[in-house]
Order: C-alpha cells, then sequence, then structure tokens
C-alpha cells in the first residue's frame, strides 16, 4: 500500500492502519479531523485518477452485498484495488449492531488490493452512517480506485448516497419495480444503473420490463439490466456498464465527497445538538414557550442549533 | 481506564468445517442487544480469513464459536495470527462445545475465557466489557 503521513504521524501505510483510521473518524474529534486532512493532502499531491466510487442502495434482501462481493472479485481480477463500504442500520433501542454484509463477500486473506469494512449507522438514522464519506476519502487516499458502498437499502427514502457516490446502482430483486413505483419519486429517479439481481429464479425478466417500461415515462431513463450474483450471469456486463458510466460520471468525484463529507458533518451536528436538547430538557422548554406565545419556530430553531 | 465513546465491535467468527451457528446466532443477536456492534462472517471459515477480517474491522474482540473438537488446533492460530499481526490488543475469546481439560491449554496459548453451554449473553457483555481494550 502506497505510504501517506503528515504532521501528526497518522498514516495509512497498512491496512491495519486504515482499519484503525476508519475508527478514529468514527469516535470523532480532532484526530478524525488531522486524518481526513492527511488524506486531502495525499489527494490533491496523486497524479493518477480518483477512485471511482459506486453506490449500491436497493431493498433489504435484494442481493446487494452478494452482487457487490461478484463485482468486486471481478474487477479485482482485472487490476483494480476494489474497497467495499458495507452500511448496516445501528439498533435505536440498544446501540447496537449487526453487521452481515460480510458473510456474503468471499473472504481473501493476504490480498493488499483488497478491503472489507462494515460500518454501522450509528447515530444517523439514514441509510449511512454520518462517517461513509469519510471512510471513503479515507480507502481512496489509501490507494484503493474502485470504491463500493452498500447503503442499508431504505428504498425510496434515503438519498444521501446520491450525494457521495458518483453513481449509483439500484438493486432489484425479480418481484420489484412495479410501473407506479418506477414512476414514484426517489431512489429510481436517482440511479443511474438499475439491475435486477436473481435473473436465477422466475420473474426476473419481467421485472426487467416493468422497470424498463415505467422508467420509460420519464427522461434521462437509466438502463435495466439481469444479472444473478449467484450464478454470476450478466455480472461482467454490469461491471462494465458501471465502468462505462463512471468515465463520464467521476470528473468532480473528490469534491462531490468531499461536499458529502461537510454535508453529513453539519447533520451530525445537527443531530447531537437535538439528542442534548431532548436529554437535558431543552426541547420540551422551548416547546413550551412556543406554545405560549413567547417565542416564534424559528427562534427556538436557531436556540437548538446553537447548542 | 479511559471511558469509551464508541461501542465495542466483536467479530464473531466460526472456524473450521463445523456448521453448527445456532450458537454463533444467538450470540451475535444478543450482543448486538448488549450495545455491541457484531461482526457476523458466517461459517466454515479459515484462520487466516477470520485474522485478516478482524484487521480490515479493527475488532476489539474475536470471539470463536467452535462446536466441531477442533478447538486445541485452531484457536491458537487465531491468537498467533493477531500478534502477528500487529494486533495483539485483541481480545480474544471462545465458546461451544470445548472439554474442561482443554481449557487450561487454550489459556496458555492466549485465549482469554472460555463460555460453554448455559453462559448468558448478560455474563458474556459483562466481561467482554471489563477486558476490553480501552478504545
Ligand atoms: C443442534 C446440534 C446440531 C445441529 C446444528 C444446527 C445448527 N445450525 O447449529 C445439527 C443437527 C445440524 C448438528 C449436526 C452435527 N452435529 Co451437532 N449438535 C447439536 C447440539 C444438540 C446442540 C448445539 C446447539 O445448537 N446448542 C444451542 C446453542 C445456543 O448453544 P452453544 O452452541 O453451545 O452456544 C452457547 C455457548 O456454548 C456459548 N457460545 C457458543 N459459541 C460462542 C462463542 C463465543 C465467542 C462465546 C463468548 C460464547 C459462545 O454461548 C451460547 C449460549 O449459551 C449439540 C449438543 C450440545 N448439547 O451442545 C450437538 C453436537 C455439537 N454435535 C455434534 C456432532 C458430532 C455433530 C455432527 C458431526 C454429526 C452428528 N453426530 O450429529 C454433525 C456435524 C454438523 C456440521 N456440519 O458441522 C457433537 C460434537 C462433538 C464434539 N465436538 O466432540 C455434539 C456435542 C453432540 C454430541 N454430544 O456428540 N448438530
Ligand atoms: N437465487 C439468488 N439468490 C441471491 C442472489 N443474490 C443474492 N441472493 C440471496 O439473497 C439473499 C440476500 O442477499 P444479500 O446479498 O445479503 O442481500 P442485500 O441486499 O445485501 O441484503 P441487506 O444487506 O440485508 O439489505 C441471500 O440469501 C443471498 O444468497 C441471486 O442472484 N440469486
Ligand atoms: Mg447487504
Amino acid at each position: 500500500m502506497s505510504e501517506v503521513t503528515d504532521q501528526h504521524g497518522a498514516a495509512l501505510r497498512t491496512t491495519r492502519e486504515l482499519a484503525q483510521a476508519i475508527s478514529s473518524v468514527e469516535r470523532g474529534g480532532p484526530a478524525a479531523d488531522a486524518l481526513i486532512q492527511t488524506a486531502l493532502t495525499r489527494l490533491a499531491s496523486e497524479r493518477s485518477q480518483n477512485a471511482v466510487v459506486i453506490g449500491v442502495t436497493g431493498a433489504p434482501g435484494a442481493g446487494k452485498s452478494t452482487l457487490v462481493g461478484a463485482l468486486a472479485e471481478r474487477a479485482r481480477a482485472a487490476g483494480r484495488r476494489v474497497a467495499i463500504l458495507a452500511v448496516d442500520p445501528s439498533s435505536v433501542q440498544s446501540g447496537g449492531a449487526l453487521l452481515g454484509d460480510r458473510v456474503r463477500v468471499e473472504e481473501r486473506p493476504g490480498d493488499e488490493g483488497r478491503f472489507v469494512r462494515s460500518i454501522a449507522t450509528r447515530g444517523s438514522g439514514r441509510s449511512l452512517s454520518h462517517t461513509a464519506a469519510a471512510a471513503s476519502l479515507l480507502v481512496e487516499a489509501a490507494g484503493f480506485d474502485l470504491v463500493f458502498i452498500e447503503t442499508v437499502g431504505a428504498g425510496q427514502a434515503d438519498l444521501g448516497i446520491v450525494r457521495l457516490a458518483d453513481l449509483v446502482l439500484l438493486v432489484e430483486g425479480p418481484e420489484g419495480g412495479d410501473e407506479v413505483q418506477a414512476m414514484k419519486a426517489g431512489l429510481l429517479e436517482s440511479a443511474h444503473l438499475v439491475v435486477v439481481n436473481k435473473s436465477d429464479r422466475p420473474g426476473a425478466d419481467r421485472a426487467v420490463e416493468r422497470l424498463r417500461s415505467g422508467l420509460a415515462l420519464g427522461h434521462d431513463a437509466p438502463e435495466v439490466l439481469l444479472a444473478s450474483a449467484v450464478d454470476g450471469s450478466g455480472v461482467a456486463e454490469l461491471l462494465t456498464a458501471l465502468e462505462g458510466l463512471a468515465v463520464t460520471r467521476s470528473g468532480g468525484g473528490l469534491q462531490r465527497r468531499i461536499a458529502a463529507h461537510l454535508a453529513a458533518a453539519v447533520e451530525a451536528r445537527a443531530a447531537l445538538r437535538l439528542r442534548d436538547a431532548e436529554s437535558d430538557g431543552r426541547l420540551a422548554a422551548l416547546a413550551q414557550s412556543i406554545a405560549t406565545g413567547e417565542r416564534p419556530l424559528s427562534g427556538a430553531v436557531d436556540e437548538l442549533l446553537k447548542g | 481506564m479511559a471511558e469509551r465513546t464508541a461501542p465495542i465491535r466483536v467479530l464473531i467468527a466460526k472456524p473450521g468445517l463445523d456448521g453448527h451457528d445456532r450458537g454463533a446466532k444467538v450470540l451475535a443477536r444478543g450482543l448486538r442487544d448488549e450495545g455491541f456492534e457484531v461482526i457476523y462472517t458466517g461459517i466454515r471459515r479459515t484462520t487466516e480469513a477470520i485474522i485478516a477480517a478482524a484487521i480490515e474491522e479493527d475488532v476489539d474482540v474475536v470471539g470463536c464459536s467452535i462446536l466441531s473438537g477442533a478447538h486445541a488446533t485452531l484457536l491458537p492460530k487465531v491468537v498467533a495470527g493477531l500478534r502477528d499481526a500487529g494486533a495483539a490488543d485483541v481480545l480474544v475469546v471462545a465458546g461451544g462445545i470445548i472439554p474442561e481439560e482443554d481449557r487450561a491449554g487454550l489459556q496458555a496459548a492466549g485465549i482469554a475465557a472460555i463460555f460453554g453451554p448455559g453462559s448468558t449473553i448478560a455474563e458474556i457483555a459483562t466481561y467482554l466489557r471489563a477486558h476490553v481494550r480501552s478504545n
């Protein structure tokens, strides 16, 4: 792995250092900021092309992890250095998480050109963690040139991945995508490519037709492909299509990731302020002051964001 | 010990050719509910794959579940592999079917604790919280 160090002594030389750096940005604070700065310095001085970052989303169980695993195998065989960041939800009750995406990905011990990391959403309550963008910058700085980010797969609701990734792949199952769903706003309209996975199962061809005809009612309809992560059919074509789109889409990718990191940090801080205000009673007190007409809503919002 | 701010990360691993995954799943789910971030890697993993996953995931704990009888050969390899990878600070614990007479040897080889059938999630969680590295 190529060397990265800065005046703080932070380094991303080995897999272990990269892994520890991701934990550090998850904890936050000055050490995390220094690591991101290190990564950015490295990326700014790097002559080679930036990484291609592919967001992978779609309903739970659609086959995102298995498909990413298959794509990663193929891309790695073609010489790409591939990283997978797989996000799974944290429990709101316990704060714990069961991170199970790794089960679907072939382990390749000893291959320094592959990196897989499971990330819990922690406080975000979304389909990405607040630290996904930071983790993406770190793996990019560590020399990975193809990065897959698998979201929780909240369906229509979450567009955070659109901000972060160079391009978004939506994975559907053979049951997915009736025409009305395809017409609704949401992830389908943000996807740059759609794949119906599990083509080894009955119904996948029809799902492709439904999605195509639904999408055709709009403009800039993404292409809809067919694949099976399990038997491997269509995976090569899918990777080719993704790499083709990346050529046109990945310009400015680094700026996009920095902006996504900044946006996530803002959201994280706002969420923290809100949690604090909830637990120390200020939220209730401010709500009361709105009820009595003592304070306008916008004033209360400013007050809360001040912390 | 400095107070931890982040959840404890635990890799639950099934080394070797052992298909008994009920205990591992019970534990994974139980520790999730105790506030741990649990990475489950599935059955039939080589010790090399377990070590590599532990490094990439930067876990605080590697928990091996083993009911196949191969504990004496496999578990010390996990400890040694982590040490060779510069991760000697990772706590290694085990559970499953491990006869009493084999335990002293495993503990000498660096397995911090062994939890057999009937162990409760609460006692395992309490042990991990008390013995894990600080952040
Ligand atoms: C259910 C079972 C099966 C099921 C497994 C289903 C599954 N998907 O898990 C089936 C029928 C498939 C099966 C098959 C076999 N089994 Co079987 N099986 C059992 C049985 C009856 C119960 C195991 C169980 O699920 N317990 C419930 C769970 C919750 O308990 P647990 O795993 O012990 O986990 C607890 C603790 O040990 C601890 N723990 C476990 N892991 C970990 C990890 C960490 C990190 C920590 C902290 C704690 C911890 O916490 C858990 C909660 O208390 C045991 C006998 C027994 N009483 O244990 C035999 C047993 C394990 N099987 C045995 C054998 C030999 C086999 C077979 C080889 C053939 C056979 N003769 O039946 C096959 C091989 C399967 C394979 N592919 O590897 C033997 C093993 C002998 C040995 N090790 O010397 C046992 C002990 C039966 C016996 N007395 O002979 N088996
Ligand atoms: N038949 C078939 N099954 C598949 C295929 N791809 C994935 N699966 C299975 O579908 C199930 C879910 O696959 P995952 O890859 O975990 O799906 P996911 O979208 O990552 O799921 P979450 O991360 O939980 O949202 C698993 O049992 C896979 O083995 C496929 O192409 N064909
Ligand atoms: Mg998944």
